[in-house]
């Protein structure tokens, strides 16, 4: 049986990004840098839809 | 008397007997939805979305309290407060104080005849509480040992990568006033 693995590739990338978007939240929240934190929290906060959104689209794959 | 039956009964599974108990190449036997193993890659992959969510979930409250410091223009206002008399600590010695909050516990080292330092003694690794050794003439905690060094806040040792924030201090009058904390710069 040959399946593919694209989607839990690419959601394994996301949560990849996820770590490194949540370390360097708290990083830059113990520097004071809040502007960085709000953008690192926005951008872990997008990764969720995009997410949401690969695995709506490769849940069908056989 | 069934056992003989069956040997002589199937040939092929007389041959194999002894090695492997029936036709199988994957290991899959058990398996018997047609798409159970693509349902499970599914299933998969639903727990990563999710756990995608949570990620974004956690980090809310750190963005949260970040724009409030940001709505709250920045620079946050200090009290003076005042730590001690001089005449209460020698060179070389060290006194804990809490500043600015009363759980916001620091250190202030008295390093020479004029020169003191305070910092906010929660260790930048994991928060534990750094303490004053006289010998070593560094900032050490406990817990992971790391150090700091005394003239900077700066991490010299272990795992705490970032400095301990410093407390502004001044004199007045034989004591020492505490009047905010330094904010990191760039
Ligand atoms: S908490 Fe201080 S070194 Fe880990």
């Amino acid at each position: 049986m040959k399946r593919s693995y694209r989607g839990v590739v690419l959601l394994s990338l996301v949560l990849f990004l996820n770590i490194v978007c949540t370390q360097q939240t708290v990083n830059a929240y113990y520097y004071e840098k809040y502007e960085t934190v709000i953008l690192f929290c926005g951008l872990n906060l997008l990764l969720f839809p995009v997410a949401f959104w690969i695995y709506k689209r490769e849940r069908d794959v056989k | 008397m069934g056992q003989g039956h069956n040997v002589n009964g199937d040939s092929k599974a007389n041959n194999k007997n002894g090695k492997i108990p029936f036709d199988e190449d994957n290991y899959t036997h058990n398996i018997h939805k047609d798409n159970e193993r693509s349902l499970d890659r599914r299933s998969f992959m639903k727990l990563m979305a999710g756990a995608a969510g949570v990620f974004a979930v956690s980090t809310l409250p750190w963005g949260a309290i970040a724009a409030k410091e940001l709505a709250g223009f920045g620079n946050k206002k200090y009290t003076a407060a005042k730590i001690t008399d001089i005449s209460e600590i020698k060179v070389g010695e060290a006194i804990e104080f809490a500043y600015p909050g009363k759980h916001d516990s620091a250190l202030l080292i008295r390093l020479g005849e004029n020169e003191f330092k305070a910092y906010q003694n929660a260790c930048t690794h994991l928060k534990c509480p750094v303490f004053w050794s006289k010998e070593q003439g560094e900032m050490v905690c406990p817990c992971h040992h790391g150090v700091f060094d005394p003239k900077t806040g700066a991490p010299t040792a272990g795992p705490p990568r970032r400095p301990l924030p410093e407390i502004v201090l001044e004199r007045e009058q034989g004591a020492i006033i505490a009047t905010g904390v330094k904010r990191y710069e760039a």
